[in-house]
């Protein structure tokens, strides 16, 4: 669903001065060209049956339908594709892969949904399969220190905090802080390092990626039984510094603050991400100017057009001899039925429970399975200039504001090899609505006005820029998740629901980073790459 | 005769009102440019900031009317004379916040300005003057000390004494007014002995401060650069300033020393023969930097060199460098050959493009100050640059300086042999620049550097290239890491290197 601002300005104009007073609530903004995106929203209220959906015109044959192009449903589909699999047959869904999806302003493309990917994990063979087929990796593809793509590994400067009016280098605060402050901070670092290493009885590594693979030790499980932020009041960190840290990193990577996600899933994120470089320190990550997308798009690049279906699947029912798969083409308001010999249901779980006919016959309810779930908004801004920056402290790649409940802003031409600074570029807000009912708070975000979430797209940057912010911005476009990803609450890892679908081997399986609790690229590959396994 | 001092003053205070505004308008669009905005927008705020002065005067109680203008015109006299002085030192220390303090200046002065008329007004009130001819006489005198600057300022004074010795002397004409005032009127002013002391001082500090302006300008305006300038040019990407002394010539960006037309010829033979010597069936050449037209002249000079391309970010410094008749002289005309094609366009984006192979490319870009210019030095660059230079072809580097720089310039080589290249690294002594460095970088190895010239030089023969090509004692490798662009390890050397350097 589209709005832009500038036919409401017209139509308001039409009918009277009524946007002049509109306009007058945020005097910040008036004039600009802000366009507010819901992907999937309206095909939500088909789900729900709001609106009837007419029955199949045909049938169609096919040996596997994957349903959903996000990061599971393209590493599904990529490794078919690659093992010479012509039978196969990809429905798209709502929004073109997912969480990756990218757009354009200007000719200046930015991300929709996720930016960067960590240097993958040893364990992570997939993502480096991914990544040394398309060139990214460009020797030792699965050694421990792969040669990686300079263009990609993040340049220098790669990121800087935003404290009481001055900029640091690094997000973990360092400005101003005490000497408790600071030695809570080596504390938390000494101990997380720790933890990288550390195996369980069973002589797994505690934290791993994908997380199906680290030690199911119980000594160590029994840390999702609690908050991350109880977690930490139970070591006695109390530095505030260091908490609004670890919220940030947990509302960064889970959508959901420390207090709400569990301790396990909190050291996860610190302990789990031991990938290495030959040609980068530890800790570096790979970006696009497009954020993940590229990499979706690599994977449907293999795919022939006859082995893509746009629209979404509706009914999916297991008829014993084949699955029955009804898509809806919301477009062109047409239904066609496809008859799989295998279903690898790409979508995410509260949708699947929707569209799997028996999904509780399965061993998943989702009255009682289903994870919390974190809206997210990503919002873009088309520049055509820069803000001047601090000589000592310019522009990095991602830049973040202490204390802010919103994740800071992206540069999406950092990675460009140029002298002076490009004539446009586009800047990248992400806020994850922490916090908050989440009903309720989805209930709001599908009625707000574009105007209405300017506000909480733009405070990072106002509070950076300040007034001057809107000299630069030449339009803007935010895109409201409500359901971006689950959250990993305490329990997420015994769930028994969860675990009912991960091991789901008839003709419909399941893949989707919503088997792991955690909604991030290596995950959703691991499960589409294991139902063809 | 004392209200006849009272107009009198008005003409002089008014004459420097006047004054400072043509001095802030002046200094902000020499240094920032676009004059019709500058000089508008601080017109604008001057006037509205008397506005709120004129508005501020009724504040003054009756009986502290005629000490409270003494006081302004004190505090007129040191803030507004020293406005300019310190701005140079502002701009040539901290060039960011330069305009919140060029508009804090602008605004205090106007608001004090603003209070001297109404004030003056009011003293004559209270000597029962007629209204009519109070405003009469008041503004006659205000609009004729306007006219009297506003002609004296571009006419005589800015060239003469220059914008900072301009508003010290209107500094002084302001505590001259009002000492004067204090004398004349001290039998009704509360405490004169305190003004007068007060008056003194100001007056000592603008004295001393006109004096020393001759030394306090050698840390600003042409301090930055020394000598008389002839050219400054803000662009959206640099700041151009030339000056010129006697016969030398000096381009400076962002206040750094490009070269000097003294000693030019030694760094341009160095960068471009070494190379251009070696391929006498070179046919097409790269540029990358260089706008000022000196390498594309010294590369012109070789009869086999059929087409030569230069690409230069900033087309306001390829402009000035093909239209300006000393630089013109002085790269005789290289940018108007007809076998030179000039791009204005970023280096790293025109080599995404394709552009068939060079023979020889030379590189002369800024010094790896920030991580933008970092880039242009790192592997992913020098990769991209592979594509474009032919199997036996030449690159050369400007390297910063073996000598003052050394882990920059070891760090350049580095980087140019992990992205794959043969290097051979060579310096020349640039007086101007001191010792400076440059490498060599070819796919196969087996360099050797020339014995003699076709072309005759004014800098280069047997001798003085062999020594370039050897490293004494001195200046050996260090051991340094490539300049990878997720820690741009170049951009902190080159910092660190120059840091030790500089005073």
């Amino acid at each position: 669903m589209l709005l832009n601002r500038r036919r409401m300005l017209q139509l308001g104009a039409a009918m009277g001065a009524g946007w002049l007073l509109g306009g007058c609530r945020h005097p910040l903004q008036l004039g600009l060209d802000i366009t507010g995106y819901w992907p999937g929203m309206q095909e939500g209220h088909w789900l729900r049956g709001n609106t009837p959906i007419p029955a199949p015109s045909g049938e169609r044959k096919v040996g596997v339908a994957i349903l959903g192009s996000g990061v599971a449903g393209l590493f599904a589909a990529w490794q078919l594709a690659r093992q010479g699999r012509q039978d196969i047959l990809l429905v798209e869904g709502p929004e073109r892969y997912g969480n990756c999806a990218a757009g354009s302003m200007g000719g200046e493309p930015y991300p929709r949904g996720a930016h960067y990917l960590p240097l993958p994990s040893l364990e992570s063979t997939h993502v480096r399969e991914l990544l040394f087929e398309m060139g990214v990796i460009e020797a030792d593809p699965f050694g421990e220190r792969p040669r990686y793509d300079e263009r990609v590994l993040v340049h220098a400067p790669e990121e800087r905090l935003w404290v009481d009016g001055r900029w640091q280098e690094g997000t973990l605060p360092r400005i101003g802080m005490g000497a408790d402050e600071l030695a809570q901070q080596q504390r938390f670092l000494d101990f997380v390092a720790g933890l990288r290493e550390r195996k369980g009885r069973d002589g797994r590594r505690l934290f791993v990626i994908p997380l199906a693979l680290s030690s199911s030790d119980p000594e160590w499980r029994a840390l999702d039984k609690l908050t991350f932020a109880a977690w930490l009041k139970q070591q006695g960190y109390t530095a505030p510094g260091l908490l609004w840290y670890l919220d940030y990193v947990c509302r960064d990577d889970y959508g959901a603050g420390s207090a709400e996600v569990s301790a396990w899933a909190g050291l996860h994120y610190f302990a789990s991400r031991g990938g290495h470089a030959a040609n980068a320190e530890n800790g570096a990550v790979l970006t696009w100017p497009d954020g993940l997308n590229p990499l979706a798009r690599h994977m449907l690049s293999r795919l022939q057009p006859q082995q893509r279906l746009p629209g979404m699947a509706v009914r999916v029912t297991d008829r014993g001899r084949h699955v029955e798969v009804d898509v809806f083409d919301v477009r062109q308001g047409r239904s066609v039925r496809l008859l799989a010999d295998q279903v690898i249901c790409a979508m995410p779980l509260h949708v699947a429970s929707r569209v799997v006919t028996g999904i509780r016959d399965l061993g998943y309810d989702p009255e009682r399975h289903a994870l919390p779930h974190a809206a997210w908004q990503v919002s873009n801004f088309l520049i055509d200039a820069f803000p001047e920056e601090p000589h000592e402290h310019p522009l990095a790649w991602d830049n973040v504001v202490y204390g802010s409940n919103s994740l800071g802003y992206i540069n999406s031409t950092h990675q460009l090899i140029r002298q002076g600074k490009p004539a446009q570029s586009v800047f990248t807000a992400y806020h994850a609505y922490s916090g908050v009912d989440p009903r309720a708070l989805r209930h709001q975000l599908e009625r707000a006005s574009a105007d209405d979430l300017y506000e909480i797209a733009a405070q990072d940057l106002h509070a950076v820029y300040g007034w001057r912010w809107r000299h630069y911005v030449k339009q803007v476009e935010i895109t409201v998740r409500g359901h971006a990803m689950s959250t990993p609450a305490p329990g997420f890892l015994d769930n028994p629901g969860l675990k009912a679908l991960r091991e789901a081997d008839g003709r419909i399986r399941f893949a989707h980073a919503d088997l792991s609790g955690l909604s991030v690229f290596e995950e959703a590959g691991w499960w589409g790459s294991r139902t063809i396994a | 005769m004392r209200d006849r001092l009272l107009i009198l003053s008005v003409f002089v205070v008014a004459s420097c009102g006047l004054a400072y505004e043509l001095i802030a308008g002046a200094l902000a669009s020499y240094l920032l440019g676009d004059s019709v905005l500058q000089f508008s927008s601080i017109i604008g705020t001057y006037l509205f900031a008397m506005g709120l002065g004129s508005h501020c005067s009724k504040y003054v109680r009756d009986d502290r009317v005629l000490a409270t203008f003494i006081d302004v015109e004190l505090l007129v006299g040191l803030i507004g004379g020293l406005s300019a002085l310190f701005l140079f030192l502002v701009f040539a220390w901290a060039s960011a916040p330069f305009r919140t303090v060029l508009y804090a200046l602008v605004v205090i002065t106007g608001a004090l300005v603003g209070m001297e008329i109404p004030l003056v007004m009011r003293v004559l009130n209270q000597r029962k003057t007629a209204f009519a001819d109070i405003v009469s006489r008041v503004l006659t005198f205000d609009y004729m000390g306007a006219l009297a600057v506003s002609l004296l300022f571009p006419l005589v004074l800015a060239p003469k004494l220059g914008l900072a010795r301009t508003a010290l002397l209107f500094g002084v004409l302001n505590v001259g007014v009002a000492l004067w005032t204090t004398r004349v009127f001290r039998k009704e002013l509360p405490s004169p002995f305190a003004q007068y002391l007060r008056g003194g001082v100001v007056m000592m500090a603008l004295a001393g401060a006109f004096i020393a302006s001759e030394r306090l300008t050698a840390f600003s305006e042409k301090a930055i650069y020394g000598d008389e300038i002839i050219h400054a040019e803000s662009t959206p990407y640099q700041r151009l300033v030339l000056t010129k002394w006697k016969d030398d010539l000096r381009l400076y960006i962002n206040g750094n020393l490009q070269f000097s037309s003294r000693d030019e010829h030694r760094y341009h033979e160095a960068l471009v023969h070494p190379a251009l010597e070696r391929l006498p069936w070179a046919r097409r050449v790269l540029i990358l930097g260089g706008g000022d037209g000196l390498a594309l002249r010294e590369v012109l000079r070789y009869p086999n060199v059929q087409a030569v391309t230069l690409v230069d970010l900033d087309p306001a410094m390829t402009r000035l460098f093909s239209t300006s008749a000393p630089l013109l002289a002085l790269n005789k005309g290289a940018l108007l050959d007809k076998r030179a094609s000039i791009v204005n366009m970023d280096a790293g984006l025109w080599l995404e493009g394709d552009h068939g192979v060079f023979d020889a490319v030379i590189i002369d870009f800024p010094d790896p100050s920030n991580f933008a210019l970092g880039k242009l030095y790192s592997l992913p660059f020098y990769r991209l640059l592979a594509r474009h230079v032919a199997e036996r072809g030449l690159v050369v580097v400007q390297s910063t300086s073996p000598m003052h720089a050394p882990r920059s310039y070891w760090a350049i080589n580095k980087t140019l042999q992990e992205a794959g290249w043969q290097t051979t690294p060579y310096h020349a002594y640039v007086p101007s620049f001191g010792e400076w460095g440059f490498i060599l970088a070819g796919r196969q190895g087996g360099y050797q550097p020339p014995q003699a010239y076709r072309l005759p030089m004014r800098f280069l023969d047997a001798e003085s290239t062999r020594q370039m090509f050897f490293f004494p004692p001195d200046m050996q490798p260090v051991e340094v890491e490539a300049n990878r662009l997720n820690n741009q390890s170049l951009v902190h050397y080159f910092e660190q290197d120059w840091s030790r350097v500089i005073r």
